[in-house]
């Protein structure tokens, strides 16, 4: 029905619909700085005309909702980038630190020390006898040795940290994914027909996005409004009002071990197939990178002693020894050499090695002993018992080490000639110890007194060892730029494979920091993108208010113009 | 397209975040003096420089090792060359008095002065670098030259023609001082029939009266004793010359030092070679010790041989001693080249690792414009609303 109180009825919609539109606009500026508000429209629809006479009359405005500005397919990759800049910067960051721990612009570099402990050999070379420069020597390797196993030790407290972050993110993945699913609830409850719960919406989606900078997921949306989660592998981690959870433990491989817990007690390792997030970037860096600079360092560490091991074992110091024990004991006296755990016990080969004895300083005996690498250590120990010197030394197994020591006080004894390597790989006459860059460390018998220092070599004809003599200090100082140490298929010197190592930590964290700088590009550009849809902007917002106060006023103004309407209608009485 | 407002503030965010970072980045590189300072930097060249350095300090240790074995090697040569000027002096002195115009007490005292010189050559080949004996191979703890105790040598012989004598020398010296006794047959005949004197003063005065050959006869009253056989000629002569070898106590070695890579340099020589003390015709102390004796016994003849001996050691000095010089030719050519190459490696990794500091300043200059020119632009968006022309 047609009339003035029409006229008055559709200005009191219009008022109304158009304050919803000023609440709506105040909404928007009010969360113009909220993280993951989508901006929000109200939709308007003129209300269902009237039949008249004159045909069907329009009636007025209605609301037909409030509807977000929202476009799932540039939120969902921006949600796919993000978990996968995260990642990267994840390793970016702690791939930073490792290459700190090697950082080798600086002053003490281990490339510096590695120069400084070959130089110190040459020294010796050139003054064989001189106190100084074995003291130098010595404090040299010890240096070196330090560097070592603190790059070492520091690797393993940078996996360490790495572990203690994992615990908190699996905390906040499972406290997000509960939020997820208890939003979605609250979500379905509210909403009805048409009308969308769009705060709700925002808030989950903000939920899904934080998740994403944890952990890789992928998620969809059904009609109902409820949305389901699932990790990389298709465990669901969240199916609409249920979320389930991850756990971590440390395997037997010193590994994080990511476990999901799903329905019914289901338990599901998923350490492997985790992809993107912060949680993937971290376990990379913990259990694949890092262990393989370790490996790399400790095979670097374990052919540099070999090879100094193996030279230093084929001469004499000043002094010989009245009594030695190798420092690496095998696991059973009984079993052949080469397959009892000797850390070099693949290196012997089949060979000889000579025992020198002396009396009061003059040449007493020697004796050539034959090594076999399926020789055991009570073949051996027999094998120098019943030799030549057999009657001026005792050779034993202590602590399935062996041990040797001269019979009278008067005698000394050296070695020389080592062809079998047994030597070196029983840790008798040795420069270092240890078998990795953690345990690296000059052989005490060494570093206790200098003088054992081997510098020289027995005369094996004469069986005299000059204090003169240079011979093993000049091979020593030689293997600075000799290849020894195995690198893939390549053989490199020390200083090379050094280089190599950390040529490869600087490529890694270059590499990373690329990588997330190219994705922050992305995610930038989808962020762009989705707040080009979703973003406030004030001074659209300011112009959508000046609209809605407009029509408030006009709609209020229409209220007069029914009223005067009405005063005139009932003047005509008077 | 939409702008909204977070659009514009992480734009203006990010921009000026990222400016700010490269300044630091130049600045850093500025104030530390170094284009890199971390490894990720650039792995590449961070890694070359670490080859460049280790090339560095290695060029650095073998000129150290370089001027170790210039020391030895010019040791070596004063020692050897004082030698060789010893040697001429005494083949000087050989020459002398291998002709006939001087005296038994002439050449005693030449014998003295030939003593006073072995002795010098002794002490020269016993020198030392920095506590170690230069010439004893590897036992440089071991002084390379000693005097024995007084030994009687074999007799050098002098027979007339048509003798068949012979003799040995034997006994214990218990005398102090070095001497050689000239035995001459007084009357033929023999062994047991002839009669010999002998003379300590090289046959100035001879012993009287004379005494009948025999098996270990006594020569003197020192405890030298000779044995005579076969028959002898009157006038016949032998001398029995008596002194303390000088033996040589190091080894064969000699020194190598490390003056490059795979290459290495002898900087010492072996005693027993280049002076002697091990017997033999080029031993120069056996030599000199034979000239003295020679002299003693006033027998110009075998100082003649003497000579001879002499004249070949000097050939043989003079080898050893161009080849030091080549030797110590190479080590100052060596250290040219290392320093040139040292020079061009110092060179490298500057250019590699330090900061150019011009193009850095340019860099800072450029990035400094850059920010202000940001910020301004910034600034002026900021600024704009529709809220300040809206009136109330």
């Amino acid at each position: 029905m047609s009339g003035i109180s029409s006229v008055l009825d559709i200005a009191a919609q219009a008022m109304a619909a158009e304050q919803v539109g000023v609440e709506v606009t105040s909404h928007n500026i009010a969360n113009v700085n909220t993280p993951g508000y989508s901006r929000q429209k109200v939709n308007y629809v003129t209300a269902y005309p009237e039949t008249s006479p004159w045909g069907p009359m329009g009636r007025g405005v209605r609301i037909y909702n409030i509807e977000r500005s929202f476009d799932r397919f540039i939120q969902a990759s921006l949600d796919g980038k993000t978990a996968t800049l995260w990642e990267y910067q994840a390793k970016q960051s702690e791939m930073e630190r490792v290459a700190t721990i090697f950082n080798e612009t600086e002053d003490d570099a281990l490339n510096t020390l590695l120069s400084e402990f070959w130089a110190a050999w040459h020294d010796l070379a050139d003054n064989p006898q001189g106190a100084a420069e074995r003291q130098a020597l010595i404090g040299q390797a010890e240096s070196l040795c330090d560097a070592f196993s603190s790059r070492a030790e520091q690797l393993v407290q940078e996996r360490q940290s790495i572990t203690q972050e994992i615990g908190p993110i699996l905390e906040e993945i499972n406290t997000r994914a509960a939020r997820i699913a208890e939003l979605t609830g609250q979500i379905q409850e509210s909403e009805v027909g048409t009308q969308v719960n769009n705060d709700l919406r925002d808030k989950r989606q903000n939920e899904i996005t934080e998740l994403e900078k944890l952990v890789g997921v992928s998620y969809y949306t059904t009609g109902d409004g409820t949305v389901n989660v699932t990790l990389p592998n298709g465990r669901p981690l969240v199916t609409g009002i249920d979320s389930w959870t991850l756990e971590y433990t440390i395997d037997v491989n010193d590994e994080i071990d990511v476990t999901w817990h799903g329905p019914g007690g289901t338990v599901d390792h998923i350490s492997d197939s985790l992809t993107g997030g912060k949680l993937s970037g971290l376990i990379q860096v913990r259990d694949t990178i890092i262990p393989q600079y370790q490996s790399d360092l400790d095979n670097l560490a374990k052919e540099f002693i070999g090879a100094v091991n193996s030279q230093h074992s084929q001469g004499v110091g000043l002094e010989l020894f009245t009594s030695v024990t190798g420092t690496y004991a095998v696991d059973d006296p009984t079993d052949p050499l080469n397959a009892t755990d000797l850390p070099f016990g693949a290196e012997i080969t089949a060979g000889t090695f000579q025992i020198f004895v002396d009396r009061d300083g003059a040449p007493q005996s020697n004796a050539t002993i034959a090594v076999d690498p399926t020789d055991t250590l009570d073949d051996l120990v027999i094998a120098i018992n019943t030799s030549a010197v057999g009657a001026d030394v005792t050779a034993s197994v202590v602590d399935n080490q062996l041990r040797i020591v001269a019979n009278a006080g008067t005698d000394t004894f050296g070695f020389a000639a080592d062809t079998s390597n047994v030597l070196m790989a029983l840790g008798i006459n040795t420069f270092f110890n240890g078998d990795s860059a953690y345990t690296f460390e000059v052989n005490s018998t060494v570093s206790n007194s200098p003088n054992m220092i081997a510098a020289g070599q027995i005369d094996t004809a004469t069986g005299e060892h000059p204090v003169g003599d240079n011979q093993n200090a000049l091979a020593l100082s030689d293997l600075e730029n000799t290849a020894v140490v195995t690198v893939g298929t390549d053989t490199l010197t020390v200083a090379e494979a050094y280089r190599r190592l950390v040529a490869d930590i600087g490529l890694e964290a270059e590499q990373n920091a690329t990588q997330a700088q190219f994705f922050q590009d992305q995610v930038d550009q989808y962020q762009a993108m989705r707040d080009d849809v979703s973003g406030v902007s004030l001074d659209e917002e300011l112009t959508n208010l000046i609209k809605y106060q407009r029509a408030y006023q006009a709609a209020a103004r229409l209220v007069t113009v029914a009223d005067e309407m009405f005063q005139t209608l009932l003047n005509t009485k008077q | 397209m939409r702008v909204s407002m977070a659009t514009v503030y992480s734009y203006i965010q990010r921009n000026l975040q990222n400016l700010s970072e490269e300044l630091s980045k130049i600045n850093l590189s500025i104030s530390s003096g170094k284009k890199y300072s971390s490894i990720s930097d650039n792995p590449v060249e961070v890694g070359a420089l670490l080859g460049l350095t280790t090339s560095s300090d290695q060029v650095a240790q073998y000129k150290r090792n370089l001027n170790t074995a210039q020391d030895w090697l010019a040791t070596t040569e004063s020692t050897l060359s004082n030698v060789g000027e010893i040697v001429k002096s005494c083949t000087a002195t050989a020459e002398q008095m291998a002709t006939g115009t001087y005296n038994a007490s002439q050449r005693i005292a030449a014998a003295q002065s030939i003593q006073q010189l072995l002795e010098e050559i002794m002490q020269g080949g016993n020198a030392n670098y920095n506590g170690q004996y230069i010439l004893s191979g590897y036992k440089i703890d071991t002084q390379p030259f000693v005097e024995g105790a007084f030994t009687i040598q074999t007799p050098v012989m002098k027979l007339q023609t048509g003798s068949t004598g012979t003799a040995t020398s034997g006994g214990a010296y218990v005398g102090t001082t070095t001497k050689t006794y000239v035995v001459e047959i007084v009357q033929g005949g023999a062994t047991g029939v002839a009669t010999f004197h002998y003379s300590e003063d090289g046959g100035q005065t001879w012993s009287d009266p004379p005494v009948a050959t025999g098996a270990a006869v006594a020569v003197g009253t020192d405890g030298v004793t000779a044995t005579f056989g076969g028959t002898w000629v009157e006038g016949d002569r032998f001398s029995i010359p008596v002194y303390k070898p000088i033996t040589y106590q190091g080894d064969d070695n000699t020194l190598e030092i490390g003056i490059g890579r795979n290459s290495r340099l002898e900087v010492n020589k072996v005693g027993s070679d280049v002076l002697g003390g091990t017997g033999g015709s080029t031993d120069i102390f056996e030599i000199l010790a034979q000239l003295k004796s020679a002299l003693e016994a006033n027998d110009a003849m075998e100082a003649g041989a003497s000579l001879e001996n002499l004249k070949t050691y000097q050939d043989q000095l003079n080898a050893t001693l161009a080849g030091l010089g080549a030797a110590l030719n190479r080590v100052t050519v060596k250290n040219e080249v290392y320093d040139t190459l040292q020079q061009s490696l110092t060179d490298n990794i500057a250019e590699k690792g330090d900061t150019d500091l011009v193009e850095a300043a340019n860099a800072l200059a450029a990035k400094e414009l850059a920010y202000q020119a940001a910020l301004a632009s910034s600034t002026q968006v900021m600024s704009l609303s529709l809220l300040d022309y809206m009136t109330s």
